[in-house]
């Protein structure tokens, strides 16, 4: 909020420099953020938390000023020269929602002429970010700033009636605002009205109708207090944001509705010429009543960590208003009218503690009897993920937890997703509409913009959660995705991307993160290849991952324009890894290998081949790898040799060739009998 | 058929070993090519002979051993000559200065690498770790934290909404009121996570990280805070001052906002600082007991403190970021800066 400082310091008894005063209001919870030299002064643009309307106004600043620097706060200069009628003869108020508008205080100013203001008051007006439009109108904002209270000014002469009625407004009623806008009113909205129609919208702006114009002679100044949520709400409603309804909204001061009244009205009278009418009218259906509260100097102190001085404490209660009596240990405070903030014993505590100033609190570490800290929740599986990714030579990317419409409808197809679709209510952008349901759209974007960008090797994996809607309740799942792309190696040896490379990190990755036993499936309908895309399924059939090559049709809709592998995992398949692991005793006997080549169809999987040869084979078997794979010349079109290496040994003894031998042939027959294969 | 193979290698061998002459690097690269143990041809033609049907195995088999002989003792030949300077063959030096074969390195997103880095801090005075949903109910996200409907504090923090009233959760001070709902004091806990806010620009973006921390027991006081923070802070940014600023939250009281001296221009004033010589690190304060009343925690005998910052603002101050942006953008560029 911006604020003058020569404004500022009228305020103050001896105000100090403006060196001190920057600095000591930011010590007490008013940060100074800027200082911007403006004429003979400063403009400061101040922090003023939302919790203090009371100082979103020169007057208000200046008493955290004053008690910050040690100094005083000059009385208010009020009391109009009054003459003439009394302003009850000129106008009528009535408040039919008193619990909507507490107090409504007007008076009249006659004879005033349109005038500008003098060019110290614009000036000031227009240092806090005001336009000034006319002495009359400047004068209620000036009250404002300096003072905090809202006023309007009507034209008394468009008053029908010259009543005034607060009241709800009526369905169908209308009103054109003083920023010419045409509203649709309606009951939940407070208006001011006359004696026909709705002339203001309590608390946020006056109509157009009742403006101060060029025809004005006589003035209606309101200054009322209006319900905060009120004013909240309608504003809101209507999408508006004034200088007082930002103040009503936040808690304005009853008891200043006169005093601001009658400084307003003599400045009126002082710059537009004209008279002020006798008196006031002031409808206060609901007076303030002033609570008190009761400070234990002692539990301040212990609460603080530091022994606060009682008369030190007083001082600051007392320069801030709440008229506060030492009793004993005890401090008995007032909360006066403006402090809306403060509510019971501890809001009282900060008062004292950040006038008496952090800096003066010793710092020290607690000491504290609680278990070793741990992580907990999905902390360890998440991180465990990310370091196994890393290891295998993956690079971390972040993006945005939402998803386009088309994307998320896309989504639908995956074969591995959170649950059903859940779109925000109220999406910043249409690329962000609803919450992602899958990593792999937010991953295939940051493929294409890096290989837009010119990059080469992409080898990028993303951890975290993915949303999606489970009947009522909103799901969160932990996911761990990758994507590989281009090339890699060195200068001797370059390879591309191949489904092989992607398979081998991803069971790296599911053997880290120690995922149950899972089967590779081939995956038919989703957005990979048909040819090189895979589901993996979990012993119960569950889906818990999906690897593969983008498909055609995907690629060409994310517009990539290079094969892009693409692999998810669902990380809650993952194991807890916080069981130890066991030593195994290290052979002690030689092991003997033993090749066998396998001649089948194509549509055997490998995997099948391997089981069943595993589950046939000889309990000596410890470990199987595959030495080669061949089809092509000398083969039907149709027919793959396999090399398979079994390891033989004996946990006690060494084995023999002819052991072996005689394992082996019979292995070759019980395959023969269970599969279609042949040996070469 | 298969012989052939093995006879054209042969002639290929020799006519690649005459081209390379003396030079050991050439040399070198035939061996490679030939008897290399990754990819060379002999393992190549090693394999296709388990491929190949039991009558043809033996001719194949005995004319690869021989293939293997010949190039085993010309390679030996080739590169004895060489490296021991006879004959005017000299084995040619490796050029040293060529780049190695470097396994594949992986990298931690920025953002990760600061919060693991605040999580050590933290654990090591005591801390726990905790976690919580994403999407929250407004009981947990506003309410438990004295921010009831209409508060003007919800303005501060634009939400995303579901149309069922769940919202994204718009910091990680929900784990706060979960965690005391489920636990008396003492209770000393962090929580990083992802937070949301419907804003975005230069300094803003619609989803960010947060680390949340909390403190309850008995008698603890201002000064805890002051010296728990000040700890932290000094092992974070090394060698920084560190100012405490009354401010607000409505779930503390007092508040304070907690500034550190500007670690570019060691505070005489900078475009990143505003000129003014101090960042704003983190917000905190001591619960207010508004809050302890409604997730059921005594304030009458507990008291503690909170409090929580950015890891995002934090990596791009510790590391230089300029843009939170790019943060998100998946760009590789980024990340592989910290492999
Ligand atoms: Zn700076």
């Amino acid at each position: 909020m911006r604020f003058d400082l020569s404004w500022l310091d009228e305020q103050l008894v001896d105000a100090p420099p403006a060196d001190v005063v920057a600095e000591r209001l930011t010590a007490c919870g008013f940060n100074v953020e800027l200082r911007e030299p403006d004429a003979a002064t400063e403009v400061w643009d101040v922090e003023v938390t939302t919790n203090r309307p009371d100082a979103m106004n020169h007057r208000g600043l200046a008493r955290e000023a004053a008690v910050a620097t040690g100094t005083l706060l000059k009385p208010i200069e009020n009391g109009p020269s009054e003459e003439g009628e009394q302003a009850a003869n000129l106008v009528s108020v009535e408040i039919e929602v008193p619990e909507l508008c507490s107090r409504y205080v007007a008076r009249v100013v006659r004879n005033a002429r349109l005038v500008e203001s003098p060019a110290w008051l614009a000036e000031r007006l227009e240092r806090c970010g005001v336009r000034p439009l006319n002495a009359i109108v400047d004068a209620t904002n000036y009250v404002l700033l300096e003072l905090g209270q809202p006023l309007h000014a009507f034209d008394l002469a468009r008053v029908a009636g010259r009543r005034i009625v607060v009241r709800r407004a009526r369905e169908g009623e209308t009103l054109t605002t003083l920023d010419g806008e045409r509203r649709d009113l309606d009951p939940s909205l407070l208006v001011i009205a006359d004696a026909e129609r709705p002339v203001a919208l309590a608390g946020i702006m006056g109509g157009a109708d009742s403006e101060i114009g060029d025809e004005t002679v006589d003035v209606l100044l309101e200054s009322a207090h209006f319900d905060a949520l009120t004013v909240r709400r309608g504003a809101r409603k209507l999408g508006m944001h004034t200088e007082a309804s930002h103040r009503f909204e936040r808690g304005a001061d009853p008891e200043m509705a006169t005093t601001a009244v009658d400084v307003a009205a003599a400045m009126i009278a002082r710059l537009a010429g004209g008279t002020v009418c006798r008196g006031r009218v002031d409808i206060y259906p609901k007076p303030w009543r002033p609570r008190t509260l009761e400070v234990s100097m002692p539990r301040l102190s212990a609460f603080t960590g530091l022994e606060i001085d009682p008369a030190e404490a007083h001082r600051i209660l007392d320069g801030l208003g709440f008229e506060p009596s030492l009793d004993a240990d005890r401090v008995r405070c007032t909360v006066p009218s403006f402090r809306v903030d403060v509510e019971r014993a501890e809001d009282l505590y900060e008062e004292v503690i950040r006038h008496v100033g952090y800096d003066a609190v010793p710092s020290q570490l607690p000491v504290l009897a609680t278990d070793p800290g741990r992580r907990c929740g999905s902390w360890p599986l998440v991180d465990r993920a990310r370091d196994a990714a890393v290891s295998v030579g993956l690079t971390e990317v972040v993006t945005y937890a939402f998803s386009s419409a088309e994307e998320d409808e896309a989504a639908a197809r995956l074969p591995l997703i959170a649950g059903g679709s859940l779109p925000l209510a109220n999406p910043l952008t249409q690329t962000q509409t609803a919450m992602r349901r899958s990593l792999l759209p937010g991953l295939l974007t940051a493929a294409r913009a890096n290989l837009n960008q010119g990059e080469t090797s992409l080898a990028l994996f993303e951890e975290g959660r993915v949303f999606g809607a489970d009947g009522q309740a909103p799901v969160e799942k932990e996911h761990l995705a990758i994507v590989l792309a281009g090339s890699f190696g060195n200068w001797q040896d370059r390879a591309t991307t191949s489904f092989t490379d992607l398979k081998g990190l991803v069971d790296g990755l599911i053997e880290r993160l120690a995922f149950p036993a899972v089967s590779w499936v081939r995956d038919r309908d989703s957005w990979l290849e048909d040819a090189e895309g895979a589901v993996l399924t979990a012993a119960g059939g569950e889906v818990v991952g999906v690897a593969g090559l983008v498909s055609r049709t995907a690629a060409k809709w994310w517009d990539l324009r290079q094969p892009v592998y693409v692999a998810e995992l669902d990380l809650s398949a993952a194991m807890d890894r916080s069981e130890r692991p066991r030593f195994t005793e290290l052979p002690r006997f030689p092991a003997i290998t033993a090749d066998m080549t396998v001649e089948h169809r194509a549509e055997l999987a490998y995997g099948e081949l391997l089981r069943t040869a595993t589950e046939l084979a000889s309990p000596l078997v410890v470990s199987w790898e595959l030495v080669a794979r061949y089809s092509g010349e000398g083969l039907d079109p149709d027919m793959v040799r396999t090399t398979l290496r079994a390891v033989y040994r004996h946990p006690e003894r060494s084995l023999l060739q002819e052991e072996v031998n005689a394992e082996q042939e019979a292995l070759r027959s019980r395959l023969a009998a269970a599969l279609d294969v042949r040996f070469a | 058929m298969t012989l052939e193979r093995l006879e054209e290698a042969r002639r290929a061998f020799l006519s690649d070993l005459e081209q390379a002459g003396g030079d050991a690097g050439a040399v070198e690269e035939v061996r490679i090519r030939y008897a290399g143990r990754r990819s060379g041809m002999l393992q190549e033609l090693t394999a296709v002979l388990k491929t190949l049907p039991n009558e043809e195995k033996r001719d194949y088999g005995r004319e690869l051993n021989d293939l293997k002989k010949l190039i085993e003792e010309k390679l030996k030949e080739a590169s004895g000559g060489a490296s021991a300077g006879t004959a005017g063959r000299r084995r040619a030096a490796i050029d040293v200065t060529l780049p190695g074969r470097r396994p594949r390195r992986g990298a931690q997103h920025p953002v990760h690498l600061v919060r693991r880095r605040i999580e050590a801090i933290f654990l090591s005075m005591g801390y726990s770790v905790e976690d919580g949903p994403e999407i929250e109910d407004d009981w947990h996200n506003f309410e438990a934290l004295n921010i009831p409907p209409d508060h003007p504090a919800r303005d501060d923090q634009d939400t995303f909404y579901f149309t069922d009233g769940h919202v994204l959760r718009t910091h990680t001070s929900p784990v706060q009121a979960r965690v005391m709902e489920r636990q008396q004091p003492p209770i000393r806990i962090i929580v990083p996570g992802r937070v949301y806010r419907r804003d975005s620009d230069l300094r803003h973006s619609p989803m960010f990280h947060q680390i949340e921390g909390l403190l309850v027991d008995e008698g603890i006081t201002f000064g805890h805070l002051k010296a728990t923070l000040e700890t932290f802070l000094h092992q974070l940014f090394v060698g920084v001052d560190i100012r405490f600023r009354p401010s607000y939250f409505p779930f503390t009281e007092p508040s304070a906002e907690v500034d550190i001296s500007c670690i570019f221009c060691n505070g005489s004033g900078c475009g990143v600082c505003s000129r003014s010589g101090w960042i704003e690190i983190l917000g905190s304060g001591m619960v207010d007991p508004r809050v302890f009343e409604r997730v059921g925690v005594d304030p009458e005998r507990y008291t503690g403190f909170a409090f929580g910052l950015g890891i995002d603002r934090v990596a791009m101050l510790l590391y230089g970021i300029p843009d939170l942006r790019l943060m998100f953008s998946g760009d590789q560029r980024l990340t592989r800066q910290f492999a």
